[in-house]
């Protein structure tokens, strides 16, 4: 944060003493910002409203991703525990419960390190929501609510027991990325 | 060696079982209006404590016996060098993360000896002292003989931070791995009372933070292995130019971070044939992808499948729980449910502790952190997955309050479950000057009391001075150092000299005290796991190195038996293998149990 105040502020001062050049230079005086002072800065406001969507579309591929993985393991534990093949099941229902989990956390602990990167350098993509508490700090899609869902259901999921507790435990990610991929 | 230790006894005269001081050679004296067998090391020390130790004739005679009482003895046992950590204001969270202590049995002795880390001392960007750590030993008396320089454990002038002890090169004999701030050391055990860092030789290379410590046999290869965590990615000219630049409640500007810094990389070494450390963290799964601001580590094996896992407690990342799948590690804890709290919140992990709380034969977890929130305790379910029950367990509000460090399950009053301790103190020292905001930089220690089912009640008040004196408090250990078969404790504390509580609780029940040994001897048997069955309930408890807040407890497995004077059944079960059974064990002594026999 301090450092982008510090390139900001560069910024701002190496603008403001080409265009009081620019002024002192010319007569008679002109109060209105150089266009092309305006213009650079509004392609930057495209880039950074761009780039912020941008982060958007990526966690969502990112879930989209995990959520497709997740429902064909969710998909093959079934047929495991319907055959009752426990041995089988075991490692699906636990590549499972990692998925489900990962779509809490808005991905693995590799995104997390670029999550935390970002919020080192200040970005926070949701602060108003964050402030709200509605949002974890750094959190693009995943709400605190539906953390909290898709880690229950994570850990519901590990301990399914046979294929009736595998649905019960699945339905609610169902229906919890079915509302944030709506978004 | 100044100080006339002399070597050890051989290993062949060592007797398998050996009756403590306190039942067969017990003097009676009254404590607290309450009869207590003590020993002569205690006496000793009772005669020199006049503030805690009330004579019997002084004691009110309706006065209850105080089921918990600590008094701190460390001054008159000796243990008077000062920790230091950094600046007075902790410009920086170097100066304010403190350092661990541990209990060990270097001399092979049977007296505990306590090892704490020491830091720096700083004014400004000055250093004005590098601290030494110190290695005490436990003299016959109950006090303590400062032997660092003898022995050779005073550190190479980095700053300190963490320790673990282990017969890491398995010659019987436990060393010291020591971390600090930009490197390791190891210290290998002579046998004669002296130690040579081997650190650098054997590849034990970490120019980082280097925080918490575990040795484990990660690959089963029968020996020790190791795990290093760390926390912030930055440079001592960065720590030492610091200032205080984080608006902490609109009233003070505190120390930095963690959030807005890096974190550093944890390491995995793996120890080969040679003897020689190699950088495995890669290759075993190990590799520390989010960068988590690493502290406490500990190993277990919480899915019960007879290796060793690992919990790394991160402050304000979510925690790392490895499963171990024949050397290959997966990270699990988001799933598994160890790495967030129960509302799904990463926490500001501190310290752990490992043990049965509830008493159904699984580990469960206990993570300290940051005031203001509670620490949690996550209770082990079937299955190696965690439910976070720290408001049903009772712990949520009274732990809600202080910013909490080193942690322990332990028996503290011997009726057979794991009470908890946490030890405090906040990072800010500008807390004192803003008393409406409900913090204070030095905090008291609490201790919970466990009512056999897991649930915890909070009975600080009424466990002695030793709870009531508040502390910036860092480090914890547990053992019984003075030989009378009650756990007492060790803390470490920011620009003080450490704390020696000891245990003078009246609670009369038996205990057992378990030492896993090599089949040679020595040791301990990190990664043997103790089960004992008595008066139809069975305890277990893990060997473990490397625990609580950067520190290392006794490795010898305590248990307290209540009204129970017998154990029916004592089984080890080895790392790699095997079992041992010992059935019909007298309660009140030190059974040693070695692999193989």
């Amino acid at each position: 944060m301090q450092v982008s105040r510090s390139v900001m502020l560069l910024g701002l001062t190496a603008a403001g003493a080409v265009a009081l050049a620019f002024t002192v230079l010319r007569a008679p005086a002109e109060t209105a910002t150089p266009a092309q002072l305006v213009a650079s800065y509004d392609s930057l406001a495209n880039a950074i409203l761009a780039v912020k969507a941008t982060e958007d579309h990526i966690v969502r591929a990112i879930l989209a991703s995990g959520y497709a993985e997740a429902q064909a393991t969710v998909e093959r534990a079934k047929a495991a525990l319907d055959a009752g093949d426990a041995a089988k099941a075991r490692p699906e229902l636990e590549t499972l419960a990692a998925l489900v989990a990962q779509l809490g956390t808005e991905g693995d602990n590799a995104v997390a390190g670029i999550r935390k990167r970002l919020l080192e350098g200040g970005h926070h993509h949701n602060a108003e929501g964050e402030q709200q508490g509605v949002f974890d700090e750094g959190y693009v899609v995943v709400t605190k609510a539906a953390k909290k869902t898709l880690l229950d259901a994570s850990k519901a999921i590990a301990g399914a027991k046979d294929s009736k507790a595998l649905s019960a435990a699945w339905a609610p990610v169902e229906s919890t990325m079915s509302g944030l991929m709506k978004g | 060696m100044c100080c006339g230790t002399g070597p050890a006894r051989p290993h062949e005269a060592r007797a398998r079982t050996r009756p403590r001081a306190a039942e067969p050679a017990g003097l009676t004296v009254r404590v607290g209006g309450a009869a207590a067998r003590l020993g002569p090391a205690l006496l000793l020390l009772s005669a020199c404590d006049g503030r805690d130790a009330a004579p019997a004739a002084a004691s009110p005679p309706a006065a209850p016996p105080a089921r918990f009482r600590f008094v701190d003895v460390a001054p008159e046992a000796g243990l008077v060098r000062t920790t230091w950590a950094g600046r007075p204001d902790k410009d920086h969270l170097l100066d304010s993360a403190g350092t661990g202590v541990a209990f060990l049995d270097f001399d092979r002795d049977d007296r505990l000896d306590v090892f704490v880390v020491n830091g720096w001392r700083v004014e400004g960007s000055e250093v004005l002292e590098r601290g030494r750590h110190a290695l005490y030993r436990g003299r016959a008396d109950g006090t303590f003989e400062d032997v660092t320089e003898s022995a050779g454990v005073g550190g190479g002038g980095d700053w300190g931070c963490g320790v673990a002890v282990a017969d890491a090169d398995g010659d019987g004999w436990p060393d010291v791995l020591v971390t600090s701030f930009g490197s390791l050391a190891l210290y290998r055990n002579r046998g004669d009372g002296t130690f040579e860092d081997v650190a650098e030789q054997s590849g034990l290379v970490a120019p980082t933070w280097n925080t918490g410590a575990a040795f484990l046999d990660a690959d089963g290869d029968g020996d020790l292995d190791l795990y290093v965590a760390a926390y912030i990615d930055c440079t001592m000219d960065q720590v030492l130019a610091a200032r205080p630049s984080l608006d902490w409640k609109g009233v003070e500007k505190v120390a930095f971070g963690p959030f807005g810094l890096k974190g550093a990389a944890d390491r995995f070494f793996r120890r080969e044939a040679d003897g020689r450390y190699a950088d495995a963290t890669e290759e075993a799964g190990l590799r520390d992808k989010a960068l988590g601001f690493g502290f406490a580590v500990r190993a277990l094996d919480f899915d019960d499948d007879g290796d060793a896992d690992l919990f790394v407690a991160n402050d304000s990342d979510p925690n790392y729980l490895y499963r171990n799948d024949g050397g290959m590690f997966t990270e699990v804890g988001t799933w598994a449910g160890a790495a967030l709290d129960g509302n799904g919140a990463a926490q500001a992990c501190m310290g752990v502790a490992a043990g049965d709380a509830d008493g159904d034969g699984l580990t469960d977890l206990f993570v300290t952190n940051f005031a203001d929130d509670a620490s949690t305790l996550y209770r082990a379910r079937p299955g190696g997955v965690f439910d976070d029950v720290t408001a049903h367990a009772g712990l949520r509000d009274p732990s809600y309050g202080p910013l909490s460090w080193g942690t322990a399950f332990a028996d503290l009053d011997l009726d057979g479950d794991l009470d908890l301790v946490e030890v405090n103190g906040h990072i800010y020292p500008q807390a004192d000057r803003h008393p409406e905001l409900g913090q204070s930089y030095r905090q008291p220690a609490q201790l919970f009391e466990n009512d056999g089912g897991g649930r915890f009640a909070d009975v600080s008040a009424q466990a002695g001075p030793g709870f009531a004196t508040a502390r910036a408090g860092r480090g914890l250990a547990t053992g019984d150092v003075d030989g009378d078969g009650d756990v007492d404790l060790a803390l470490s504390q920011l620009d003080g000299p450490p704390v020696l509580l000891r245990n003078e609780g009246a609670a009369p029940g038996a205990w057992l005290t378990v030492a896993c040994e090599e089949a040679e001897g020595g040791g301990p048997v990190i990664g043997a796991r103790v089960t004992l069955t008595a008066g139809g309930r069975t305890q277990s408890r893990d060997v473990a190195s490397g625990d609580s807040y950067l520190g290392s407890h006794d490795a010898r497995a305590h248990f307290g038996l209540g009204a129970v004077e017998r154990a029916d059944e004592v089984r080890v079960h080895w790392p790699g293998g095997g079992e041992s059974v010992r059935r019909d064990v007298p309660a009140r002594q030190v059974l040693v149990i070695r692999r193989g026999s």
